[in-house]
């Protein structure tokens, strides 16, 4: 039987084929079709085409629009993978501590990534409504702020990290539980015997050994803030108010699809391909000296 | 490496070679004749709520009368979405027989080479001048036709007049002027009933409104209106310096209060945050239903030394796309017919505020009592049929509308909100649409 499969040389070919159509279908041929748009301007049903060469290009890293989103949307991204790895990682070395009801938390914790971002932003939408919203009536009543994210640039940007960090949080947390289930019992024993603190034996064993956990999950929170936004974004504040949370995609997708300019939106998907290639780029180059994965 | 990109290069010219392939012949369009009309009809429409139950019943009532044809009504979400999904289904090759396009959408659809004028359809049996006529106007090029008005409606001003009578003020005279507003805002806050004096829905529109109501040109070539495109934005002369200036004003002293984009600014006027409220006419019924106080409605405040024009039709009209059979045309413009009839248009207008398309249903409204029993739902009608129709009147046409309006939102945003210089704020505006203007029309001629 062994010999069927080694003489076919197409089988590995064959077994491949699938993904390798999905990726070219999904991702090959419509980046290659935003490239070729790029270099174009076109009217809004495609059938005049302008060559502007790189003007696309150039006129988005002139146009301040672009730049403040640009700015917006890596400070965006930075609030929302660490301060979420941060919280995730915290709930999960208390959800770690055997407990009884270990498997329910895990399963509630679970809860918020299997809603869609829509779902998110209405959620949170609901409960920061400046005049019915419960959490925003309890900021005014206790703390005397009276939020309004409606209105107020510097509130509608917490208002979304707040919640685009929420709906990442189970996620992130079962990562690190199972990261965390991993870590040796004996090393943590023996450190204890050796009189190491708590502390001590969270940041020496515990962050080293989860080290890939937590790399991976860096690289999908990374992808997360910069690609999955549109949702939550186009449910609460539609990029406002004024232009205060125009992060990329939603900014894309107003100059894509509500002005229709294909051409200028093409570039910036492109513009925006390249940041995450990048980034994830210099991320496993800098993760190969920090990751541990054991031998 | 080496293969990589020569794979890449390989795929982008088929790219090139796919999308060369789509361009479309433009060609003239005409209704043979004796067609019989049949078929299917798919209509792509943003009507929503309650709105969506009204057209699937137009299209129910149409097929009984019309058994060898079938109208399929889609609800597509927003205007946008509406517009967005149909020049996608236009690319792909599969257009709707109907689709619904917001007033701003005008140049662009009549530019997109995927449409069949109306009037082109018409063998005589329809009389266009049923149709009122700023309506008409407003979706004719060179006095024809192009798209059939269906939900046409305009600015006015709603007033809480249980507030006017508290402060002192007489209910049943309500503002006329800029300086008005601003005096009666500042008796009502002076007396504490509100915190503001009045607010706007869909600021950017309302501004457009102020330069036609105003017999003043926003963009060139009389507003686009003259058989050339218009090129170049005229909002940052002195009337629209003038507007925003006010405006910035009432803002200062706490009499304007900026209410969002759209319908966001109804809700607080229904609650009493401010006496007056500058929105489109289709929000009436809502707006009588939901208030606990009297509503008044009165036409919209002018600045005093301009000759008078028009507010301006917003809304929305129906397009008829290319590439169906002449069977499924002829259907769909049977049934264009049907829901401009006077008795359509008559219930229409009962139903949702927006106006009668059909000139006579006017009358026939008139004949019923319909103003004795609510003179409110008149003032729409007497704002704009008691003004001028010059080209500047009738509204501006411009290319990539949508995003001009988002570029004078921000602009207005800054301007009463930030509290920016109004002249350097609309110059700088000015520069960004011109640019989109030019963009546009480098693409269309």
């Amino acid at each position: 039987m062994q010999t069927t499969f080694k003489s076919s040389k197409w089988l590995p070919y064959l077994l491949l084929s699938p993904s390798v159509i999905i990726v070219f279908i999904f991702f090959i041929i419509p980046s290659a079709e935003s490239l070729f748009y790029s270099f174009y301007r076109l009217n809004i049903t495609g059938t005049r085409k302008l060559f502007v060469g790189f003007e696309n290009f150039t006129r988005l890293f002139a146009d301040p629009e672009y730049i403040d989103s640009l700015i917006r949307s890596f400070l965006f991204a930075v609030i929302v993978v660490f301060g979420g790895l941060a919280i995730s990682l915290g709930i999960a070395v208390i959800a770690n501590n055997k407990s009884k009801f270990f498997n329910v938390y895990r399963t509630l914790l679970i809860w918020p990534y299997a809603l869609s971002p829509a779902i998110t932003g209405m959620i949170w939408a609901l409960m920061l409504n400046p005049k019915i919203g419960v959490v925003s009536n309890l900021l005014y009543n206790v703390f005397g702020v009276s939020f309004n994210y409606m209105t107020n640039s510097t509130h509608a940007m917490i208002f979304i990290i707040v919640a685009a960090i929420w709906k990442m949080l189970g996620y992130n947390i079962i990562f690190f539980l199972s990261g965390l289930q991993m870590v040796p019992k004996e090393l943590l024993e023996a450190a204890t015997i050796d009189g190491a603190s708590s502390w001590k034996r969270f940041t020496r064993i515990m962050l080293p050994l989860i080290s890939p956990t937590t790399f991976f999950l860096i690289v999908m929170n990374t992808l997360y803030a910069f690609f999955q936004q549109f949702g939550l974004l186009h449910v609460v504040t539609e990029g406002g108010p004024g232009r205060a949370t125009d992060l990329l995609v939603y900014k894309l997708y107003r100059d894509g699809f509500i002005s229709m300019n294909t051409g200028y939106a093409s570039a910036q998907s492109i513009i925006l391909l390249l940041i995450v290639v990048s980034i994830t780029f210099i991320q496993f180059r800098t993760g190969k000296k920090k990751v541990f994965y054991g031998n | 490496m080496k293969k990589v990109l020569f794979v890449c290069i390989l795929l982008v010219t088929a790219c090139m070679l796919f999308a060369g392939a789509v361009a479309e012949e433009e060609g003239d369009y005409t209704l043979p004749d004796n067609v019989k009309a049949e078929g299917t009809v798919t209509f792509w429409h943003a009507m929503s709520g309650s709105k969506t139950a009204i057209i699937d019943n137009y299209a129910k009532e149409f097929m009984e009368m019309h058994p060898e044809i079938t109208i399929e009504p889609v609800y597509c979400g927003s205007y946008a979405e509406t517009v967005t999904k149909g020049l996608a289904a236009i690319k792909a090759g599969k257009p709707p027989v109907l689709l619904q396009s917001y007033e701003v959408g005008t140049q662009t659809m009549l530019d997109s080479g995927a449409i069949i004028p109306v009037y082109k359809l018409n063998k005589g049996e329809f009389d266009f001048s049923t149709i009122t006529s700023p309506i008409a106007k407003y979706y004719s090029v060179n006095g024809n036709l192009y798209s059939m008005p269906f939900n046409s409606s305009t600015a006015m001003l709603y007033y809480n007049k249980d507030m006017f009578k508290a402060a002192g003020l007489d209910p049943e005279n309500p503002p006329t002027t800029f300086d008005e507003v601003y005096e009666d805002s500042m008796k009502i806050m002076e007396a504490g009933l509100a915190s503001g004096g009045i607010s706007f829905g869909w600021p950017a529109w309302i501004f457009e409104q102020m330069h036609a109501y105003h017999n003043t040109y926003y963009a060139n070539n009389e507003n686009g209106r003259n058989g050339q495109r218009a090129s170049e934005l005229l909002f940052n002369e002195p009337l629209g310096v003038k507007i925003m200036t006010e405006w910035q004003r009432w803002a200062k002293d706490g009499v304007l209060s900026y209410g969002g984009r759209n319908y966001k600014a109804n809700d607080p006027f229904i609650a009493g945050e401010f006496p007056m409220l500058i929105q489109s006419t289709s929000s009436l019924a809502g707006i009588i239903n939901s208030a606990d106080f009297e509503v008044g409605t009165a036409e919209l405040p002018c600045i005093p030394g301009y000759e008078k024009g028009n507010s301006v039709i917003g809304g929305a009209s129906l397009w008829l796309l290319k590439g169906h059979s002449d069977e499924v045309n002829a259907a769909a413009w049977k049934f264009l017919q049907y829901l401009s009839e006077e008795e359509n248009a008559v219930a229409w207008h009962k139903k949702t505020g927006y106006f009668p398309v059909n000139k006579n249903a006017y009358d026939t409204l008139m004949a019923e009592g319909w103003f004795d029993t609510d003179p409110r739902f008149r003032t729409a009608f007497d704002q704009i049929l008691g003004g001028s129709d010059s080209t500047a009147a009738q509204g501006v046409r411009l290319g990539n509308f949508v995003e001009i309006r988002d570029i004078v939102s921000v602009a207005i945003e800054n301007i009463v909100v930030n509290m920016t210089d109004p002249k350097t704020t609309l110059d700088e505006a000015k520069v960004k649409c011109d640019q989109v203007l030019s963009d546009y029309l480098s693409t269309v001629e």
